[in-house]
């Protein structure tokens, strides 16, 4: 039972985590209906600036985290105004874009950063005994502990605020948000530069943990892929509970099947959701 | 006719795409075509300058080959091998040197630890490059994927740290290997290792690649024979969180953890090892590769777990085991202003010493003549005085293994802890 629960926390813990990088996914195909290839490379990007700011610069690791993220967003706006915008319309285009960024991205970072994986330091060090039945490390229940926060927060942001019934209302009707008067540029500038931000927390909530290198970012892609596809896409509640699922399924998996497929099981679940459910488990069939 | 830029051509190869797409809006594509074009420019424009080309031969000079890792999982054993052949192409192209009267230059092929990479990258430089012939190779899969080239287009090939044992037991002509073995490491070293320091029960953590898998096998023999209490466990090569392999292996209790993970998952290996309450609290973790124990930032990504930490080496640079491996420090510290870390730039340098003596010997670039050559090699390396065995029918068939020693970390200074000869200090387990 002790071992049950282990791989049931680590599951949980790892899947929050797979939910915040994969929400960043859902933001812009849900808004956008852009599929961001170079996601994980902005992820990997939060990472590289979280321990330069700590070890160059010396900042405290929390303010390079918080730092990192905001730069991450900042560099979304960017791309969004410069490689994103000229492709709406068309989906083909922008995939080909994105792409290509991811390449480019990846190889700056060899170049950049060198091949050796980078971390800043840990804000906690050490490891618990949870309920006095296992160690588990304390770097991992603090990024719980976060990614959860920041999701709580990305919900509140949609459910709550001005700019959330604007992003609600473009994704469900883009045309008749703009007859009201929404800007959507503007509200794509905005969703892109969140959904990269999202993509940064998990970078810098994580890059204490597993350090990060200039090809790391193509796993993180490929699991928010999955996370949103197995939730549906686009809808942020299934992108929590496809996340947590993967989580949950790839360490029971690992723990009673092979550790040596750990990959594999993720890609067995999401097979076996669509068959059931082709739309993701909180997709809507299309018209 | 002048070729299109790269940026136009993507787009028009776009504007095909979408001709025959019904999905995609012709009328989105005309007003955007201008500004995808534009920003597709830009990304292309990166292109120059983070791509690294090949080295271009003169006319004057003699081409060899190398393959390793320059991305991937693996890419810092790309860094170690451009080190190494720096530091040998400094020592054989030196005033009055170089090979038949020429000098020696390099075309770095990246494989990235992939077999399909690695079997178009030798293809590569032995079909356009015109190589004489190709060293390195860091990763099995891949070495097990371009031996099948090298023999095919009879190129000589000699492996500098692919282990698998099947690389050179397969008996080709043209392949050779100036290194480790799975089968050297496992009976030459770490089985007399933890015999000799009577370790009770071991568990063994394996990725799930030719050499993980190969290594794995051998580790379990040996304990078998040796009549050591073992659990195997196999773990996904790109994983990074091992907290369920790790935990199996506490509520086995081993005292000593053979680690064949090989790249930065070693990091993060230590690191959970530590968090779970295992090592090195109860059990011992020996590094089965090395060099991911010797990469810069090690220390910033396990912390205090690395204390303790046991890895096998080929290189111990206070205690230099030939001139020429002090010659290469030397030329190493001269260059890049520190002691090496990874192991595997003094294995490159290596090859590219047997390299330029066999091509020196052979009088010529003709293959059957480098084979010959390379078969009576006698030469003085940095690790040892180089014989291949030319036995037929095993492993040790074109192979020569260096000496590997087990150093273990203790208050972050290196101490060989075996073999007992070359020990500079004694194991610690608490």
């Amino acid at each position: 039972m002790t071992d049950f629960l282990l791989y049931l926390t680590n599951g949980l813990v790892m899947g929050i985590i797979y939910a915040l990088f994969a929400l960043g996914v859902a933001l812009i195909v849900g808004i956008m209906n852009v599929v961001n290839f170079a996601h994980g490379e902005l992820y990997v990007l939060a990472g590289y600036f979280s321990a330069l700011f700590a070890s160059a610069l010396g900042m405290h690791p929390a303010l390079a985290m918080i730092m990192a993220t905001l730069c991450v967003f900042v560099v979304g706006l960017i791309v969004e105004r410069t490689l994103i915008r000229p492709t709406y319309g068309n989906e083909m285009y922008s995939l080909i874009v994105t792409f290509i960024l991811s390449i480019v991205l990846q190889n700056g970072y060899l170049l950049i950063f060198g091949p050796y994986p980078r971390k800043p330091p840990n804000l906690v060090t050490g490891a618990t005994n949870v309920f006095s039945l296992f160690m588990y490390g304390n770097q991992r229940l603090l990024g719980f502990a976060l990614a959860l926060v920041m999701i709580v927060c990305f919900f509140a942001l949609i459910r709550y605020t001005w700019f959330g019934r604007v992003v609600r209302s473009v994704s469900i009707d883009r045309d008749m948000a703009s007859l009201m008067g929404v800007n959507p540029q503007r509200v794509n500038l905005l969703a892109f530069g969140l959904g990269c931000a999202l993509a940064g927390a998990a970078g810098v909530i994580l890059t204490p943990i597993f350090p990060v290198t200039p090809t790391i970012g193509v796993g993180v892609s490929l699991t928010a892929f999955v996370v949103v596809v197995l939730g549906g896409m686009g809808s942020f509640a299934g992108c929590v509970v496809g996340g947590i699922l993967l989580g949950v399924m790839e360490n029971l998996g690992a723990a009673y099947i092979s550790s040596a497929y750990k990959q594999l099981f993720g890609f067995i679940i999401l097979i076996s959701a669509l068959f059931l459910r082709p739309a993701g488990l909180f997709g809507r069939k299309r018209a | 006719m002048m070729p299109a830029p790269v940026g136009e051509q993507v787009t028009a190869h776009a504007v095909r795409i979408a001709a025959i797409n019904p999905y995609i809006s012709p009328r989105g594509l005309g007003m955007n075509a201008k500004k995808l074009h534009r920003a597709l420019v830009v990304l292309f424009a990166l292109f120059p300058v983070i791509g690294a080309g090949p080295t271009w031969a003169a006319d004057d000079s003699i081409k060899i080959g190398v393959v390793g890792p320059r991305t991937g999982p693996a890419a810092a054993t790309g860094k170690a091998f451009e080190e190494g052949f720096a530091v040998a192409l400094d020592m054989v192209n030196a005033p009055g040197k170089g090979v038949l009267g020429k000098k020696l230059e390099v075309v770095f092929e990246d494989t990235a630890g992939d077999p399909e990479k690695a079997a178009s990258g030798i293809e590569k430089l032995i079909t356009r490059d015109k190589v004489a012939l190709v060293v390195g190779e860091s990763h099995s899969s891949a070495a097990l994927a371009e031996i099948d080239v090298a023999n095919r287009l009879k190129v000589p090939l000699i492996i500098a740290e692919a282990w698998h044992d099947d690389i050179t037991a397969k008996g080709y002509k043209y392949v050779f290997r100036a290194g480790p073995s799975n089968s050297g490491v496992v009976n030459d070293s770490l089985m007399g290792f933890v015999k000799a320091n009577g370790f009770k029960k071991v568990a063994i953590v394996a990725e799930n690649t030719d050499w993980g898998l190969g290594i794995k096998k051998l580790a379990e023999e040996g304990l078998k024979a040796a009549n050591i209490p073992f659990m195997t466990i196999v773990t996904e090569r790109q994983s990074q969180d091992h907290y369920t392999e790790l935990n199996k292996v506490k509520q086995f209790g081993p005292d000593l953890v053979l680690a064949f993970v090989y790249g930065f998952g070693l990091h993060y290996f230590i690191a959970q090892a530590n968090e779970t309450g295992l090592a090195p609290q109860t059990a011992l973790v020996l590094d089965g590769a090395g060099p991911p124990s010797l990469w810069p930032d090690f220390w910033k990504n396990v912390g205090d777990a690395g204390n303790l930490e046991l890895f096998v080496s080929s290189m111990n640079v206070d205690k230099p085991v030939t001139e020429v491996d002090k010659a290469f420090y030397e030329a190493y510290r001269k260059k890049f202003g520190q002691n090496p870390t990874d192991y595997k730039s003094r294995s490159l340098f290596n090859t590219v010493l047997l390299a330029a003596d066999a091509i020196n010997r052979a009088g010529s670039t003709d293959a059957d003549k480098l084979v010959d050559a390379l078969e009576k090699t006698n030469l003085t390396i940095a690790s040892g005085v180089v014989k291949f065995d030319l036995t037929p029918g095993s492993y040790r068939y074109h192979q020569w293994q260096p000496p590997m020693l087990v150093v273990q970390w203790q208050d972050k200074k290196q101490v060989v802890v075996h073999p007992k000869d070359l020990a500079t200090g004694e194991l610690k387990k608490k």
